[in-house]
């Protein structure tokens, strides 16, 4: 369940011993949520975050009421006022 | 495969929390398998400097299943979500481990478990903690909010324990620290449906 939910590095540590009934061990899990930078490197499928990103990317700069290259040279303008160094 | 839960059920499942949980609030002692308050502490290993730190009343009302802090650190600096906080302990001793800047916040949704946490929070003088009513299935916080997510023998008594996780997922910042106590269900659940949602809060 917590793969599923997107966490990566799970772990079931330990049996507390506090078990709540004779059903029932308490465990101790962790696990992470994967920094940015890795979500490329973690996925192979081509799907995820990244390829999400990607879309976002093409869709953003895709001709419309503006053309590609004016949307560029806005993004382009943009970064440069903010000092935003490659 | 889990089975549906409906809404009745539920219904069912909330007040039978919250009755159980209004009584927890006045006091742990008796109501529980396993020692709670400083015995259940210090059996679980806690670290004794900082229960040092917590009046006696505070550390009386402890009604963990595990020590959430053994898996990994918090940092100083660090914003920490505890999930079903009840009366906050880990909560607090999670706001002095991040020590200001760092803080804490603990959900939880018994009101009265919420009201112990708030009058722990004010004879322990600690700043950096708050609480506030929130179900783990829809937590009122941005994407990417904090460092560090624990939780203490609580998701256990949430209907939706996927939406809890996507949720926990959600609200942690990538790199963040996933940090759980809880009861896993070691033999087969009741067949009958109706027992199993009367002895959900077991």
């Amino acid at each position: 369940m917590l793969q599923e939910a997107g966490f990566k590095e799970v772990e079931q540590v330990a049996e507390t011993g506090f078990n709540s009934s004779p059903t029932t061990q308490a465990m101790l899990f962790r696990a992470r949520k994967l920094a940015a930078f890795n979500l490329g490197k973690n996925d192979p499928t081509g799907k995820g975050a990244m390829a999400d990103y990607r879309s976002f990317f093409e869709r953003v700069y895709a001709e419309g009421a503006l053309d590609r290259k004016t949307k560029h040279l806005i993004a382009l303008g943009a970064s440069l006022a903010a000092g935003c160094e490659p | 495969m889990e089975e549906k839960i409906t809404q009745e059920d539920r219904n069912r499942i909330q007040t039978g929390i919250q009755g159980k949980y209004r009584k927890v609030a006045q006091s742990p002692e008796g109501l529980f398998k396993y020692p709670t308050g400083r015995a259940g502490l210090e059996a679980l290993q806690y670290d004794l400097e900082i229960l040092k730190a917590l009046p006696d009343s505070v550390v009386a009302s402890y009604c963990g299943v595990g020590n959430p802090f053994f898996l990994d650190s918090v940092n100083p600096g660090d914003t920490v979500l505890d999930i079903g906080c009840g009366a906050g302990v880990d909560t607090l001793i999670a706001a002095l481990m991040a020590g200001p800047p760092g803080k804490a916040v603990g959900v939880d949704v018994v009101p009265e478990m919420l009201a112990r946490a708030e009058e722990n929070r004010r004879l322990t003088g600690i700043e950096n903690a708050a609480f506030q009513q929130a179900s783990g299935e829809k937590l009122p916080f941005e994407d990417n909010s904090f460092d560090v997510l624990i939780s203490n023998g609580a998701i256990n008594l949430i209907p939706d324990k996927a939406a809890v996780l996507k949720e926990a997922w959600r609200v942690l910042k990538p790199g963040g620290r996933l940090m759980i106590a809880d009861q896993m269900l070691a033999g087969a659940p009741p067949r009958d449906p109706a027992v199993r949602i009367d002895k959900w809060a077991q």
